[in-house]
């Protein structure tokens, strides 16, 4: 029996192509996202917005309003005068606005009603009277000398300067052979997660308690701010994420109609369900900030890189959120990638009236990784270097610790570059391709994990209990938000992996803070690393608690014990062994339920320098790739079509081949839609396009082929040598198409998303400019 | 739930009932497919007392032969169009404009006649209550002035639907039904170039039929659009062409257009194009006579610049193409 | 205002129900808030994102621009109604197995457009494919794996 076992690997260990473990329940339709819950005693609960950009709240009237029947309750600014904000630094956000509004599309007030159309009614009746500021929806407006001060303690509406020089930048620039310098524009976009907000929040009077079911990727931020928004005590509380829609980071901070649907519910004294429209989705945003970045490279004339200097201003809105940490992102990650030996960097966090932006995939790097990638491509082409080679001459060599401060323990850049060239046929296809159609290559990295949290309290940075009772399963219990990445099976799995067990045996319960420990929540793809070694570590225990019971059921040493997951026996010994059922069945009688607890804690060696902001970009490991696009530019329509993508990702080892391949796709294709169609503009501070037919989500109709290489560089502090593998890739994935439509129209946009009127505005531009330039040629020569 | 304003729902068999009911409820909506219309109640920017529903009358939905061309029933959905084997072969040109019409979901319900109504577009007109409201709304609903060029007292929102273009270059005529009787007009005399009064219908009418008249021999058509998604968009512009060749000669041309005006727009004067090859003075002078009868405006997401130079790039394209075969 | 209701009659995943449902619900709304099977999915404002996709006589349908009264005397089926004998179709399958599923959101809407496919073309190619689930947004898979989800579901079928 235990030669069949080994005979026969398990289907879902490690490395293996393993389903979801809810993925049962996605394709039946009885999952239960948060509207989807019970709700048949709920009242309706509705915002009133802000109509206005900048202005100060004369007065705000909801007599009316609460006088129509079936209104319930209505609060407002009034209701909470403690601001709130994912960063303990920066927390200048209201539920609800207070003095000012800063945005359109700000939450003013709140409705709880019988039915939609008495809270709709309702709305309408609320007055809000204001005295109208200046508004500033660009960064250069809301800079420029005399401008209102959106908050009135950050002079120039600068969130946050950051200027970093590490090693000699001068000198860099001194010993180049070649300098160059671009300015490249990014338009602003967001996650358009599948699942709409929604929030279902109940408020038990008698007890002043306070259970909220709400579509988050940090539950526990999330309780946090509830509590400290509602000053209730943090165990009057109880939140639970179901399943979830989506995040793609809009969800990695508390957003403010979670916390409006709580006070809501407590004003009401009831169940309050609060469904955000698509539109409201949009204007909640958090997403990239619309981001101008001047990047200057300097190199030798055999390619390699001496000295960068980079410029970066983003357009943050009107709240602080995650804004520091977007920008110091940008400048962080332009380390730990190639070797460079002198960088600069400028960074501006700008206050606008505009929709908060905050953290998406990819969080602070990908705007300045498209920047730096497309210099590069074009700084190789003048030296008449290959995409690939002037890439490779100038990668690191790990284990190193970057000028700023980062470790980098595993290092699969150069493989992922020899996977692409070969599977790309790169140079043959390159030779071959007609007019019209062009290559592109770039590279990107991302963290697994931020080393620092947010929430700096001492606490091990992840928990994870298991337990092991009478019916033979073992259950995880977690804090990690599953939000359709699959953490909830790879944390199955790595369980099951230790114990050697079928994930059949092992459950998962996850995020009810009644139950579950602690997790900082899913963001800066921590949680398969995080999360996961705390998993191992809480295995292993277990797995000692067994070897110790069937030791003593077989007379020998725990550690003579081979565990072979539905047998234990000694190791190299005659006998049979135990079934899992007996072990168990020795080891609770030895001491009842089983419980026990991994965690995991980024150890001070990796938690970065100690200049100010260095706490940002700091993690054990990083995931690299390589990314190739080939395009079609039609010269009618200016329309890029994308044919093909190789994309080959180091996440250190897969876990679950299908999860990390459907990780790294799902990466490469949210970049295309930013590299090619989606884009929030503003008209006076209102978005044009809140709405999923003109924010251009790319179709299956036009999105390509995605090849992808999964290369496993075997992190030494991964769990099992795995790094993250649903971010890294994205950044790269906009410079490769865009050094594909240089290749194929001979000209470079400076801009993103390159839509088809910007490509035939180029192409126009281009010809004009070169008609005007023979002439002179002709006389000069 | 989601929040739908209130009202009632009519649901007649036969065409003169849906129309007997709309002339004596003229605010009331014909729903057919519900793909231009529903959204626009979910958003507040119509808000009908009376809907009427056209799915119970069958007489609306058949493709019959008539007079050597085919008569559509208004009803008739865009798949079926796109897939009805005569449209295909007959008039290629429909067919494609029918096909590419949104996702196939939509043109599983959208219609022709749904089509040839759809509302005008603009992005300060397509956008929930709440936004038009912060915006003071705009001349085609509620306010008074328009976004687009705020200067005047005009209604820019672009035509977008596909099927009229293609439409117009086959000659096709609209039946139209009242309570007082039917008509039969050439299509383009529905349309006028205003973004509010697009449609030349009275309050008590609908369309009931669209009649392809049989083409000549070898008059060929096509059509092509811009955008930027290869689905559910609304096309940045559409061109219509349709197109017989004698020897090296264009002998017969046909241009119209749609998302550069706030009608279907049949360019005039493409007879002076004709009697040549499509060579280069002759494209040239295309592109001039389309020039002067487009206007494009920032209605939409796609800058007027672009939607105006695409226009004349997919006309010359589908010119070549058209007289070089298939 | 109470909105007078009439009574909507329709064959429901197989089961003939009547509810008294007012002319302005959407079907949607009635799937969801009357029938309780909230599988199917509002993901948008109005037609263009496809979660909310059921099959109606076959044929997809957005139930969230559709009115429930449109569906009288018609045959509509929901991701609920997939399901035969307990066990998953073999677009659920797919799915499951294939990852066409991630945050699982749009998931209701993908298979249901895909069953309308295969039941009008039940070999299609990756271009019919495409064009089989060409209004049905994937925020998560890049569509790849939901390809392939649907071309296991035809080898599954196929002899």
């Amino acid at each position: 029996m235990s030669e069949q076992s080994v005979a026969h690997p398990r289907a879902s260990a490690i490395g293996a192509h393993v389903p979801l473990i809810d993925g049962i329940e996605k394709v039946t339709g009885r999952a239960d996202y948060t509207a989807d819950l019970d709700h048949h005693d709920a009242l309706v609960g509705r915002i009133f917005r802000s109509p206005h950009s900048h202005a100060r709240i004369v007065r705000l009237d909801v007599e009316k309003a609460l006088a129509l029947p079936g209104v319930i309750a209505i609060v407002t600014g009034e209701d909470c005068d403690v601001p709130f904000g994912v960063l303990p630094i920066a927390q200048n956000e209201y539920p609800m606005a207070r003095d000012k509004v800063r945005y359109r599309g700000e939450p003013v007030a709140a409705v709880a009603a019988m039915d939609e159309a008495a809270a709709e009614a309702a709305l309408a009746l609320i007055d809000l009277e204001v005295e109208e500021l200046p508004a500033y929806y660009h960064p250069d407006k809301a800079r420029a000398p005399g401008a209102v001060d959106l908050h009135g303690d950050r002079p120039g509406n600068l969130e946050r300067g950051v200027h970093h020089e590490f090693g000699d930048v001068a000198a860099g620039f001194e010993a180049a052979d070649l300098v160059r310098e671009g300015i490249f524009d990014c338009g602003e976009v967001t996650h358009v997660q599948m699942e709409p907000d929604a929030s279902l929040a109940e408020y038990d009077a008698e007890r002043d308690r306070l259970i909220l079911h709400t579509c988050t990727q940090v539950p526990y931020y999330v309780h946090l701010h509830a509590a400290q928004c509602l000053g209730m005590d943090t165990s009057r509380i109880r939140v639970v994420k179901p399943h979830v829609g989506g995040g793609f980071g809009h969800r990695s901070e508390t957003l403010n109609f979670e916390i409006i649907t709580c006070i809501l519910a407590r004003a009401a004294r009831a169940k309050v369900r609060m469904k955000l429209s698509r539109e409201e989705t949009f204007l909640t945003h958090r997403g990239r900030p619309n981001t101008r970045i001047k990047v200057k490279i300097g190199m030798t004339k055999d390619g390699r890189m001496t000295a960068c200097a980079c410029e970066t201003i983003q357009a943050g809105g009107a709240y602080g959120g995650y804004g520091i940490v977007t920008i110091l992102y940008s400048g962080a990650l332009l380390n730990a990638i190639y070797d460079i030996p002198a960088v600069k960097f400028d960074g501006y966090r700008v206050y606008t009236n505009t929709p908060p932006c905050g953290a998406m995939r990819g969080h602070g790097t990908v705007n300045v990784r498209y920047a730096f990638e497309s210099l590069l491509d074009e700084m190789a082409g003048e030296l008449g270097l290959d995409p690939f080679e002037i890439r490779r001459r100038n990668l690191l060599k790990a284990p190193m610790e970057t000028i700023n401060g980062l470790r980098v323990e595993s290092y699969g850049l150069p493989q992922c570059l020899d996977w692409v060239e070969q599977a790309s046929a790169w140079a043959e296809r390159r030779a071959d391709l007609p007019k019209g159609k062009g290559l592109g290559l770039a590279c990107s990295h991302y963290v697994s994990g931020a080393a620092k949290p947010v929430h700096w309290t001492g606490e091990p940075h992840a928990v994870v209990n298991l337990k092991l009772d009478f019916d033979g399963g073992v259950t995880v219990m977690t804090g990690a938000a599953d939000i359709g990445q699959g953490s909830d099976t790879v944390l199955a799995q790595l369980v099951g992996e230790v114990l050697q067990l079928e994930i059949e045996r092992v459950s998962v319960i996850a995020n009810d803070s009644r139950i579950t420990p602690k997790d900082n929540g899913s963001y800066s793809s921590r949680v398969t690393f995080m999360v996961g070694n705390a998993a191992i570590e809480a295995a292993e225990k277990l797995r000692g608690v067994l070897c110790a019971a069937a030791g003593r059921k077989l007379d020998a040493k725990p550690e003579d014990i081979e565990c072979l997951g539905e047998i234990y026996r000694v190791r190299g010994g005659q006998d049979p062994g135990l079934s899992f059922k007996e072990v168990v069945e020795e080891a609770l009688a030895h001491e009842g339920t089983i419980t026990v607890k991994g965690t995991f804690t980024v150890p001070r060696s990796h938690q970065g320098g100690r200049y100010r902001g260095a706490g940002v970009g700091p993690s054990m490991a990083y995931s690299y790739a390589a990314v190739a696009a080939q395009v079609d530019v039609d010269s009618d329509t200016g329309l890029v079509t994308v044919e093909k993508i190789w994309v080959a990702h180091d996440c250190g080892f897969a876990l679950n081949r299908l999860a990390c391949e459907g990780q790294v796709q799902g990466a490469v294709w949210m970049g295309l839609g930013q590299a090619l169609s989606e884009e929030i503009r503003y008209f006076k501070g209102l978005p044009l396009a809140p709405n999923m037919l003109d924010y251009r989500v790319p179709t299956i109709v036009e999105s390509p082929h995605i090849e992808v290489e999964l290369i496993e560089s075997i992190d030494p502090n991964g769990p099992f040598g795995a790094k993250e593998a649903s971010e890294g890739a994205l950044a790269a994935v906009i410079p490769a198409v865009a050094n594909a439509v240089t290749d194929a129209i001979g000209l470079r946009l400076h801009e993103t998303p390159i839509t088809p009127d910007r490509v035939i505005t180029a192409l126009v531009r281009s010809a004009r400019d070169g008609r005007r330039d023979k002439p002179e040629l002709g006389n000069t020569g | 739930m989601e929040y739908m304003p209130e009202f009632r729902t009519a649901r007649p068999a036969t065409m003169a009932e849906a129309v007997a009911i709309k002339a004596a409820e003229p605010g009331a909506r014909f729903l057919a497919g519900g793909t231009d219309l529903v959204p626009n109640i979910r958003r507040g920017i119509v808000a009908p007392p009376t809907v009427i529903d056209l799915a119970g009358i069958a007489e609306m939905r058949g493709i019959e032969p008539l007079a050597g061309g085919l008569r559509i029933g208004a009803a008739v959905t865009l798949a079926e169009l796109a897939a009805h084997e005569r449209v295909r072969t007959a008039y290629g040109g429909l067919a494609q404009a029918a096909g590419g019409v949104a996702a196939n979901t939509h043109r599983e319900v959208a219609t022709v006649g749904g089509n040839l109504c759809l509302d005008t577009r603009c992005v300060f007109y397509n956008q929930s209550e709440w936004w038009r409201r912060a915006n003071d709304y705009c001349l085609k609903s509620k306010g008074e002035v328009c976004h687009v060029a705020p200067k005047g007292d005009h209604c820019f929102a672009a035509f977008s639907g596909d099927l009229a273009p293609a439409l117009l270059v086959i000659g096709a005529e609209v039946e139209i039904i009242a309570p007082k009787g039917s008509r039969v007009v050439p299509l383009g005399a529905i349309y006028q170039d205003d973004g509010i009064d697009y449609l030349l219908l009275e309050a008590d009418e609908m369309i009931a039929a669209v009649r392809l008249p049989a083409l000549a021999e070898g008059f060929r058509t096509g059509y092509a659009k811009s955008h930027v998604r290869s689905a559910i968009d609304f096309p940045l512009a559409g061109v219509a062409v349709g197109l017989r060749r004698e020897g090296k000669a264009i002998a017969e041309l046909r241009i119209a257009l749609t998302g550069t005006n706030s009608m279907p727009l049949a360019i005039e004067g493409t007879e002076g194009l004709t009697g040549g090859p499509p060579d280069e003075a002759m494209l040239e002078g295309l592109d001039a006579l389309i020039g002067r009868q487009i206007q494009p405006m920032s209605s939409t997401f796609s800058p007027p610049g672009y939607r105006r130079r695409v226009v004349a790039k997919l006309t010359r394209s589908m010119i070549r193409a058209l007289y070089l075969g298939g | 205002m109470i909105m007078a209701k009439s009574i909507l009659s329709l064959v429901l995943n197989n089961r003939r129900r009547d509810h008294a449902v007012a002319d302005n619900m959407l079907l949607i709304d009635y799937l969801r808030e009357v029938c309780g099977l909230t599988g199917t999915k509002m993901g948008c404002d109005g037609g263009e994102c496809g979660a909310c996709t059921v099959l109606v006589d076959d044929r997809p349908r957005l139930s969230c621009i559709s009115l429930a009264h449109s569906v009288a005397g018609r045959r509509v089926e929901t991701i609920e109604g997939a399901l035969s004998d307990g066990r998953m179709s073999r677009l659920q399958r797919g799915f499951h197995e294939k990852l066409g599923s991630q945050c699982g959101y749009c998931t209701p809407g993908q298979i249901m457009a895909a069953e309308g496919l295969l039941r009008r073309n039940p070999n299609p190619d990756d271009d019919e494919i495409r064009q089989g689930l060409s209004g049905n947004i994937c925020r998560c898979t890049g569509y790849v794996k939901i390809i392939e989800s649907v071309r296991s579901a035809i080898e599954e079928a196929a002899p």
